[in-house]
């Protein structure tokens, strides 16, 4: 077989939708994946600035508000308000998709009284827009750390509560495809 | 600000749009720069600037462009800013001819779609999408404006049937402009309603299909026009704004709001005189957004202001107030090609103010406002730019 050909077939059966085992999307910069890493023990690790106390995400490596090289990674209060809220129905990633099959999948935005705001996964359909809410980072089905947000009333403190949450979302499993390759 | 007294846009210049392309990016710029030399009847040799924007140029830049496409520029500028990237070449190159850093500037925006590229793009946007938004389930912008869109209904009051007047207008429009990837189907305000749902408030038709094209128009000095004979559109004034608001927790407000007082001031007119709006319409949300930022209705009176516009470029709608939008279609019927979807106000606007845009010719078309919006790098679009353009005499 020729290499054109091959590429070709490796195209042809190599394409996420045949794949036994999809996973949530692992990409992450060096900067995320030290988000990672720093969550691994925490319910939730933020950046704060040691120079002017400002608590920065997405991670960066300069503080947004001073811009002095003084970021380090805390334990962060997870409280703050839903800001807005939306199911989704479609998606360009297999893994999304295979759980979109099986209902809508919801996201939505939160800011965090620590002051950023955050895109997460809302582990409770019925939070709607300006409830309190809880937010902690967790580990999905690609390794990778990710943000989820709970009702604030709800008690976080033990870990296997919050990987029971992440389990009831299906986050914590690869979704599966009979027969894949 | 000094005025753009003496500049001359020429030679808009559409090209390849297709919903999938084995070409590369630099098949399309390299095109629209073929195809604009023709029509000024000149030789690529004389091309001295070279803006140039795409997503998918890759490896390669501006500079490598000049090696491929064998031009010699003494002024080069590439400017990734997706929708404002078209103002922002504009803005650039105006100064350049005003300044004589260079005679003739090539402005172009090109970008191609070969198979699962949109996938590419969207996974590696930014360092913050990739970290902190894709990773959330859409894997693409839907689920940022998604959230724009419902933040913005629930503020304002906005309901599906206002957003239905914006793409249904500009698929009348799109109707009859042969360059409109969607342009020879029809959208009514029932399938519009009716489409499948994508993303909470958003259904199909809200969304833009992305697809491979390129879009381009040459700027020079009025002098140089005159000589070449082309018909030109002149500028009366720019401006733009970039991360601004930061503070909205959501965005529901633009750049546009800080600036376009004066930007009116400078330009001596205002948005009453418009016989035409171009916005950036990757949602319609966030042409609603512009409408209300640019001054065309207080801010929250958006889906009045839409209901009580006939918006066609023919005047045909029944609404009384006239101010034909997006009248080539717009992204949500020509498809976004990249980079080249922030350039299609700019192109269609000299269309249209030099009389060459044939079956969708707005009827008198005099003065025209181009907005661009775009970048999301994280949550929400963080450019904003705008651009008064005006018909001249030749």
């Amino acid at each position: 077989m020729i290499a054109s050909e091959k590429i070709k077939r490796r195209l042809k059966f190599h394409r996420p939708s045949l794949r036994a085992r999809a996973r949530a999307p692992k990409q992450r910069t060096s900067l995320g994946a030290q988000f990672s890493a720093a969550n691994l023990s925490s319910s939730l690790a933020m950046q704060h600035c040691t120079h002017c106390g400002y608590v920065q995400y997405p991670p960066t490596e300069l503080c947004g508000r001073c811009l002095e090289d003084a970021l380090v990674y805390r334990d962060t209060i997870g409280t703050g308000v839903l800001l807005a809220r939306t199911e989704l129905h479609h998606s360009l990633w297999e893994f999304f998709k295979r759980r979109l099959q099986q209902g809508t999948w919801v996201m939505g935005s939160v800011k965090l009284d620590a002051g950023p705001v955050v895109l997460l996964h809302i582990g409770d359909i019925r939070l709607k827009p300006r409830d309190r809410v809880i937010v902690f980072s967790h580990s999905d089905n690609s390794q990778s750390v990710v943000l989820i947000a709970v009702p604030e009333d709800c008690d976080i403190t033990e870990s296997s509560t919050r990987h029971e949450i992440v389990g009831s979302l299906g986050l914590d499993q690869p979704a599966l495809k009979e027969g894949g390759i | 600000m000094m005025g753009y007294q003496g500049v001359a846009l020429v030679t808009p210049v559409t090209w390849g749009y297709a919903k999938q392309s084995p070409h590369g990016a630099a098949w399309f710029i390299g095109s629209v720069l073929r195809e604009m030399c023709k029509r000024a009847g000149i030789d690529k040799t004389q091309v001295d600037g070279f803006a140039v924007s795409s997503f998918s140029l890759g490896v390669d830049s501006a500079v490598a462009l000049t090696q491929h496409l064998g031009i010699r520029p003494r002024w080069i500028e590439q400017a990734n800013v997706g929708g404002v990237s078209g103002i922002v070449a504009l803005r650039r190159a105006a100064r350049a001819v005003q300044c004589g850093e260079a005679d003739i500037v090539a402005c172009i925006g090109g970008d191609g779609a070969a198979h699962r590229a949109f996938e590419a793009t969207a996974a590696n946007f930014s360092s913050w999408s990739i970290d902190a938004s894709f990773p959330y389930g859409a894997a693409g912008p839907n689920a940022a404006f998604s959230l724009i869109t419902s933040h913005y209904m629930a503020k304002f009051g906005a309901r599906r049937e206002d957003f239905a007047r914006i793409a249904v207008d500009q698929r009348y429009n799109a109707n009859f402009y042969p360059g409109a990837l969607l342009g020879h189907k029809t959208l009514s305000e029932a399938q519009y309603l009716q489409a499948r749902p994508i993303a909470g408030p958003l259904h199909l038709f809200d969304c833009v299909m992305p697809c491979a094209g390129g879009e381009g128009f040459m700027v020079m000095s009025e002098a140089r026009a005159r000589a070449l004979n082309l018909p030109f559109a002149g500028i009366l004034a720019t401006d733009e704004l970039h991360n601004a608001h930061a503070e909205d927790p959501v965005q529901y407000r633009g750049g546009w709001t800080e600036y376009i007082e004066a930007f009116y001031q400078r330009a001596g007119y205002g948005p009453e005189d418009m016989d035409f709006l171009q916005t950036y319409d990757d949602y319609p949300v966030i042409s609603m957004m512009q409408m209300e930022d640019l001054g065309f209705c207080a801010k929250g009176n958006g889906r009045q202001f839409v209901n009580e516009t006939d918006m066609r470029f023919d005047h045909s709608g029944s609404p009384k107030y006239k101010l034909p939008h997006n009248t080539c279609g717009g992204q949500l019927s020509c498809g976004q090609a990249g980079s080249a979807a922030g350039f299609l106000g700019v192109t269609e606007s000299i269309r249209q103010l030099t009389g060459q845009a044939g079956n969708h010719q707005v009827p008198g078309a005099r003065l025209g406002l181009v907005s661009g919006y775009g970048m999301v790098n994280y949550d929400r679009g963080l450019c904003s730019a705008v651009a008064m353009l005006t018909r001249t005499k030749t």
